[in-house]
């Protein structure tokens, strides 16, 4: 199986030029599957009839990584082998890149994932989000380019340094396209930096003065934005839209998210998705009493995935306004917490499924959709894998939105809170099982010593506790003070997403066990939102024991902390699972944990992973200080056909953006964004020593 | 210890008279060790009463962002819990007023003064089971320098 998935993969490498004819012959292979749409996605399926049009001639396989996850597939893959388990911990430093300049002040929250093209590092960086093109031999400075946008850029939802930017060829001219803090696209030449002026109106093109629902007030403190990489498939350019936290919106007629495409050479807007159909379209009924006209939100914040042999866009989308409360919004929804396939040229819908009906627990699909070309008991699929905060890999045939193994419905809690409506079910997969934690039952909770779990059940005592999709409660200050959940809002799997493999049909997950959430609704301060409920925790009268989700320091939800795992997408089965970083001080050192022998606990938080040849690499997504090292966090090598952790070295902080991988005259680097805590924003790339020294 | 460190506990010890310093020094043959017991997060470095100020201020300004309940959100980093005790774990808490005055809020850095970051801090040190005491943490002069952020109690 291997060897013959190797040779296709081959194949399409050799042939990458033609990709277009190779594709519509897959594509009528594959039209009896056609029509057996589910219920959930009645449109039909169709490929694009213009396949044949321009695929950018670049993949990971001839060293480069041309695309913020290698490719538009949302891969972060690379078949480059030099770095192995038998050197990974003699790698060094090959340069450093570090950011504060980028912007008046430094910036510690560094996501970046860097572009290699052509033997130059393309990255965003610094407090304005600023452009960069280094020499990717040794960071070298070769242009930057920065736009201040004053009031417009403070007031940003999503402010700072993003994740980064896209690069188009037409192998002509080459372009760098990326979304600024205050929400405008901007394309630049890639030798140059300088604004391609035939873009938009002088190389830019304003995204909120682009929409089908005007953006609210103005457009200087209007609430939308995209830290994300924009994404590029062909020749269109896809936007995606975010808002700020939430949890406690200000008002429930937020701004919508529509999603737009944009010719990549003129700027001209090509089509709009209204992720909240409007009056008329499908879906509308799915907001009841007409509430779809006043929802906002449902954006995507995060990557957006295409299959451009297909002429297909994947969209994971957002919580419509209020995360935890929807009683504005009664009705399922559509397409909130939906995956959506878009033709890339026209922006139809071609399928949708909704993965959460209803939103309410901020299950924002938060990952770039995965596509991988799969065999499911000895038929070819043509799937797209979603990682999610709630552990589950959902699959679907990227070409129906059939689910590639049944989804089951299950009837789930119906909660009190006043206005709210209820979904009755949610709908699971059967396979793959839960990669990630999710709710939280009392066997879940820190149990490393009687006495400590004695404690953990006591502050558990006064939240409520539950299984999957067990809804958020009226906040009190007697009790329940909240619904206590992991997968919520920050577990499982978030923005840096997933690895594919496409040679062994795997995928990689990092996920966060224990990044528990507080799910507690209070009536809103005056005049701060015209929510019924926002979220939070009822006032504790005076006196009270403290209010914290630790004990004594230590998680409340036992380890693993963190892990990651490898699912065989053929067979929808998890092949390994390893916890993912340090145990951390807190509780390494722990006076009450003194005399146990602690098996590694990982480390809570979601990191990106990159798959190469052999090896799956990733950071620790925490600092820790262990003798003899000192501070640090470390930077992991898998084997990924086993899981067992066969190197690792010592970065400053936190890896905080996701790794990449290249190669240049001969020599395979690894380049990683680090940052956190007083540490600010630094790209470091790593290599191996040279064979010999003088 | 790291040098940093110990350049810096020496640079403090004349005028952190409540920072308990004791050195020890070993001798090997090339480098000098030093252990020193430096004043740290579990010595009741604030106040009850400061951090209840702080509780307000980080509700007013901070808990948009990492909410109320401290734990963060899809964009900002939890301020409580294992991830945040590692990351600060040895740092001292003047790198976090730092931390927080130059970066803090994102749409206007460097707007809150220094008692509120201050009050804020000793909110959080409540928040993650820090003991409180008689005394309200300062920011004047080098004061936060003195005090080390320690994630196990030591």
């Amino acid at each position: 199986m291997a060897f013959t998935m190797h040779r296709i993969a081959m194949h399409r490498i050799a042939t990458h030029r033609s990709f277009g004819a190779l594709a519509l012959s897959l594509t009528q292979l594959l039209a009896p599957t056609i029509g057996s749409a589910q219920q959930n996605a009645p449109a039909k399926a169709q490929t694009s009839k213009s396949a044949a049009s321009v695929v950018r001639p670049f993949t990971t396989a001839n060293g480069e990584w041309p695309s913020y996850t290698g490719d538009a597939r949302g891969s972060r893959y690379s078949p480059l082998d030099q770095i192995t388990a038998a050197n990974f911990s003699t790698l060094e430093v090959a340069w450093r890149f570090k950011t504060d300049a980028l912007g008046p002040r430094p910036e510690f929250k560094l996501e970046g994932t860097p572009l290699m093209v052509g033997g130059v590092l393309y990255t965003t960086g610094g407090t304005r989000r600023a452009v960069v093109a280094l020499d990717a031999t040794n960071g070298e400075l070769l242009w930057m380019h920065s736009e201040n946008e004053g009031e417009r850029g403070a007031a940003s939802p999503r402010p700072l340094s993003g994740r980064g930017l896209s690069y188009w060829s037409d192998g002509k001219q080459s372009r760098i396209l990326y979304v600024t803090p205050g929400y405008k696209l901007i394309a630049l030449d890639a030798k140059t930096g300088a604004r391609i002026t035939t873009f938009g109106t002088e190389g830019e093109v304003d995204l909120k003065k682009d929409m089908d629902s005007p953006i609210l007030p103005d457009l200087v403190t209007g609430e939308i934005g995209f830290q994300g990489a924009p994404v590029v498939g062909r020749n269109v350019v896809i936007i995606g839209a975010a808002f700020r936290e939430g949890g406690s919106p200000k008002t429930y007629r937020n701004n919508k998210g529509d999603i737009r495409g944009y010719d990549v050479r003129s700027g001209k807007k090509l089509w709009t998705f209204h992720t909240i159909p409007r009056k008329g379209e499908f879906g509308y009924d799915t907001w009841l009493n007409g509430s779809a006209d006043n929802a906002g939100n449902t954006g995507v914040w995060t990557q957006i995935t295409v299959d451009e042999e297909l002429g297909l866009v994947y969209l994971p989308v957002e919580s419509p306004t209020g995360d935890y409360y929807g009683g504005h919004r009664p009705g399922n929804n559509l397409f909130g917490e939906s995956i959506v396939c878009v033709d890339l040229n026209t922006g139809v819908r071609k399928w949708h499924y909704q993965i959460v009906k209803h939103p309410i627990w901020d299950f924002d699909l938060t990952a770039a959709p995965i596509l991988a070309d799969i065999t499911v008991g000895g038929r070819a699929i043509k799937s797209v894998a979603l990682p999610t905060k709630q552990g589950v890999l959902y699959m679907f045939d990227r070409v129906t939105g059939t689910p590639v193994f049944p989804m089951e419905e299950h009837a789930v809690e119906k909660g009190d809170v006043p206005g709210e409506w209820y979904a009755p079910t949610q709908a699971l997969p059967t396979k793959p099982a839960f990669y990630a934690r999710n709710g939280a039952t009392l066997d879940d909770l820190i149990d490393f010593t009687p006495a400590l779990k004695e404690a953990g059940v006591a502050l558990a005592s006064r939240f409520k506790l539950g299984p999957i999709f067990t809804p958020p409660v009226l906040s009190k200050a007697d009790g329940p003070l909240a619904t206590f959940a992991n997968g919520p809002t920050n577990g499982g799997s978030n923005w840096p997403g997933g690895s594919y493999d496409p040679e062994t049909h795997t995928v990689y997950l990092s996920a966060s066990n224990a990044s528990p959430a507080v799910l507690g609704l209070v009536t809103p301060a005056t005049g701060a939102s015209d929510m019924n409920y926002v979220q939070g925790i009822a006032p504790q009268p005076a006196g009270s024991p403290r209010l914290g989700i630790t004990v004594q320091g230590l998680p409340l939800l036992k380890p693993p902390y963190g892990t990651i795992t490898a699912i065989n997408l053929d067979r929808g089965e998890i092949a390994w699972q390893v916890p993912h970083g340090e145990t951390p001080d807190a509780v390494r050192n722990h006076e009450a944990l003194k005399e146990l022998k602690l098996a590694r606990t990982g480390q809570p938080g979601s990191v990106g992973t990159l798959v190469t040849k052999s090896l799956v690499i990733a950071g620790d997504p925490q600092v820790t200080t262990v003798a003899p090292r000192g501070r640090g966090a470390m930077l992991r090598a898998y084997d990924k056909a086993t899981g067992k952790e066969v190197g690792g070295i010592v970065m400053p902080a936190p890896q905080s953006g996701s790794p990449m991988t290249y190669s240049l005259g001969g020599r395979q680097y690894i380049v990683v964004a680090v940052s956190g805590g007083p540490y600010s924003g630094e790209y470091i790339a790593y290599r191996l020593p040279t064979a010999t020294t003088r | 210890m790291k040098g940093r460190n110990l350049l810096r506990a020496l640079t403090f010890t004349s005028l952190a008279l409540s920072a308990l310093v004791v050195v020890t020094a070993l001798v090997p043959a090339t480098h000098v060790r030093l252990q020193v017991r430096q004043r740290t997060t579990w010595d009741s470095v604030y106040t009850d009463e400061q951090a209840t100020r702080g509780q307000a201020a980080y509700n007013r300004t901070c808990a948009r962002c990492h909410l109320e309940s401290l734990a963060g959100a899809d964009v900002s980093p939890a301020l409580t819990g294992a991830a945040f005790l590692s990351n600060w774990n040895g740092l001292t808490l003047a790198e976090m007023h730092g931390r927080v005055k130059k970066s803090m809020p994102t749409d206007d850095p460097g707007s809150y003064g220094p008692q509120l970051i201050t009050d804020v801090i000793a909110y959080m040190l409540r928040v993650n089971g820090f003991p409180a005491g008689k005394t309200e943490l300062t920011h004047e002069g080098d004061a936060l320098n003195g005090v080390q952020f320690s994630a196990a109690r030591p």
